[in-house]
């Protein structure tokens, strides 16, 4: 039965895949399949990074409404680009190319988690609530700031400024996507394997420990993980805000598991069908005159919202 | 402690009224008219009435809101209440353009209040492990308006100027344009009126009930002063982070929860930090200004930060 209906899932998702490749494309092998072929590897990857960071993450923290994603690393992120528009302008771009941009956000990014991560533990890791509230608060204010550069720069700058704070998967480049896929496989073949000890890790930390798990280096190196997928998916295709918090509780509830060997792969398939459902509809129903960041917001936000409220969920 | 307060609130008061890049001759003022007499009553008197009044109407909504989710991290910035104040902003605007300020603000104002009501609606029957859940929820809450604010905004091209207006200046406030924000007054008359009650609601349904106050009449009535208060303050000045949070959070640490008496230092409190953050913001880069969105966030979010880290050791 479960095996049914992970395998509904996958054709689903390949099904759709192959309906973005082809649909309208007038078969152009030479111009409009290669470009979406781009497209889809960004929300391949880009799914594969939400879903298994906040999988991961919110094992670890033992929480079901936490992703990384609202621990500051986004406005980390949206401040570097703000700041990179205000100082040089649309100049930012010839300066430091496309390329350039994705490894100073990685770096950055990678820095932040640095820091992150040497709050978790100062006193024995039971700080996740608090270093929450500070990405909170790092939040709204980079937003206010945000805002603020917003307002000064000239729209033909607001409109670059735009294409990053809105996840789209348009602008990545091959290039990015190499170095992205590699980081990609390379995390999941460092995790792979101690997968059935993030099972473990998700009865608790004292249950864990007793069980002879290696807690604090195992919680180190899976933070160590997320947070390169969170870089990487952050600088490729946007901030998704709360995006991974629908995914993660989408894959529970349709694995009825909470094996990281089934959760993690159905919420990889979920958060690329997603994807591709969103770009599907900004291309053809809404003829690019919304963002798949907005629509992704409003449709998983608000279902998000809406079953919490009905199931009177625990958060 | 009050009367040192008070004391800082004059002190800023006046300041505020020196400071402007129009530098006034003081002597001329005695004959109240002449040009020193038009620059005072034409902006800059209006100016410290705006900014007295949003900084009060703030942090007691901020209270307010406290009190009824029972939360100490909840805002109107926190709960949705200022997406939808946006978001009611812009369908007036585009359903019906010629609508005017008052019509705007009765549209945020719908929508702030609806707002608010599902916000609380959906707190009460959700499990939190930890209190620090609640704003969590609520931000995405508001993310969720503002994705509908901007997905109308994006079709019609107007996301860059629906960021401008929403960031909190007070450069525009001259004699004429601001008078909405008197609407403040009776609000806080109001709260001062109920505090005993928003009190009680403060400790619970249950206990509410049994003390024999009417629960969801008194949250509705909360609600609402919130919705008038952050609908005013949203159409006349924009909106303003922290002062919500940070205030009350201030005041509780010192004085408790009981709003009769706090209520007053709140209201001073909340005055007198935008009144900081406004002059900090005009003397930045005199004789241009900084938006006080930004200084207030900027301040704000420090001065909240300090106050974690310090009830965290």
């Amino acid at each position: 039965m479960r095996a049914a209906s992970q395998r509904m899932i996958w054709l689903t998702v390949i099904a759709l895949a192959v309906f973005f490749l082809f649909f309208r494309s007038g078969l152009d092998f030479d111009y409009v399949i290669p470009k979406r072929l781009a497209r889809l590897a960004a929300m391949i990857l880009g799914g594969i990074c939400i879903a298994w960071s906040s999988i991961a993450f919110q094992t670890l923290t033992g929480n079901r409404i936490l992703t990384p994603a609202i621990m500051g690393y986004e406005a980390v992120y949206l401040l570097l680009q703000s700041l990179l528009v205000l100082a040089m302008g649309t100049q930012s771009l010839v300066a430091l190319g496309a390329n350039g941009n994705f490894f100073v956000s990685v770096l950055l990014m990678l820095g932040y988690s640095w820091i992150l991560h040497r709050w978790l533990f100062r006193n024995g890791g039971q700080n996740v609530y608090f270093v929450l509230l500070v990405g909170l608060v790092l939040t709204m204010v980079i937003g206010t700031f945000t805002q603020f550069v917003q307002l000064k720069t000239s729209p033909g700058e607001f409109s670059i400024l735009l294409g990053f704070t809105q996840a789209s998967f348009g602008r990545a480049e091959p290039g990015q996507l190499l170095v992205s896929a590699a980081l990609v496989a390379a995390v999941c073949l460092a995790g792979f394997r101690s997968l059935p000890t993030l099972d473990v890790i998700l009865l608790g930390r004292d249950q864990a420990i007793s069980l002879g798990v290696d807690h604090r280096r195992t919680v180190r190196l899976h933070l160590a993980l997320i947070a390169v997928l969170v870089a990487v998916s952050t600088s490729l295709l946007g901030p998704t805000a709360f995006m991974g918090i629908f995914i993660a509780n989408t894959a529970y509830a349709q694995a009825r598991s909470r094996r990281h060997r089934i959760t993690l792969p159905t919420g990889c398939a979920i958060s690329v069908g997603i994807f591709i459902l969103a770009q599907l509809a900004v291309e053809h129903v809404f003829n690019y005159k919304t963002t798949v960041g907005i629509l992704v917001n409003l449709v998983c936000g608000g279902w998000f919202l809406a079953t919490m409220a009905r199931t009177r969920g625990t958060a | 402690m009050r009367a040192g307060l008070s004391a800082l609130f004059v002190v800023l008061c006046g300041i505020s009224l020196l400071i402007g890049a129009r530098q006034m001759a003081w002597s001329q003022l005695f004959s109240l008219s002449g040009d020193a007499w038009l620059t005072l009553t034409a902006s800059r008197l209006p100016r410290l009435a705006a900014l007295t009044l949003t900084g009060i109407g703030l942090s007691v909504c901020g209270v307010i809101l406290q009190h009824i989710v029972r939360n100490k991290f909840v805002e109107p910035a926190t709960s949705g209440g200022l997406d939808a104040a946006k978001l009611g902003i812009l369908v007036a605007m585009t359903l019906a353009p010629s609508i005017g300020t008052v019509g705007r603000m009765l549209f945020a104002l719908g929508f702030c209040f609806a707002a608010s009501l599902v916000f609380v609606a959906i707190v009460r029957r959700v499990k939190f492990k930890n209190t620090i859940l609640v704003p969590v929820i609520g931000l995405m809450y508001g993310g969720v308006l503002s994705a509908l604010a901007e997905f109308h905004a994006y079709r019609n091209n107007i996301l860059q100027s629906m960021q401008g207006w929403l960031l909190g200046d007070f450069s525009k406030i001259v004699q004429g344009n601001y008078e909405l924000v008197y609407l403040i007054l009776p609000i806080v008359a109001l709260t001062y009126l109920y505090a005993h009650r928003f009190t009680v609601v403060g400790m619970g349904e249950g206990m509410a009930s049994s003390l024999g106050l009417n629960y969801s009449a008194t949250v509705a009535l909360g609600l609402m002063l919130v919705a008038v208060t952050v609908s005013a303050t949203v159409i006349t000045v924009g909106a303003i982070p922290f002062v919500g949070l940070v205030i009350p959070n201030l005041v509780a640490l010192h004085y408790g929860d009981n709003l009769s008496r706090t209520l007053p230092v709140v209201a001073l409190g909340g005055a007198s930090l935008l009144l900081f953050c406004d002059i900090v913001g005009r003397l930045l880069i005199y004789p241009f200004e900084v938006p006080i969105g930004l200084t207030a966030g900027g301040m704000g979010g420090v001065l909240f930060l300090a106050l974690i880290l310090w009830k965290h050791r």
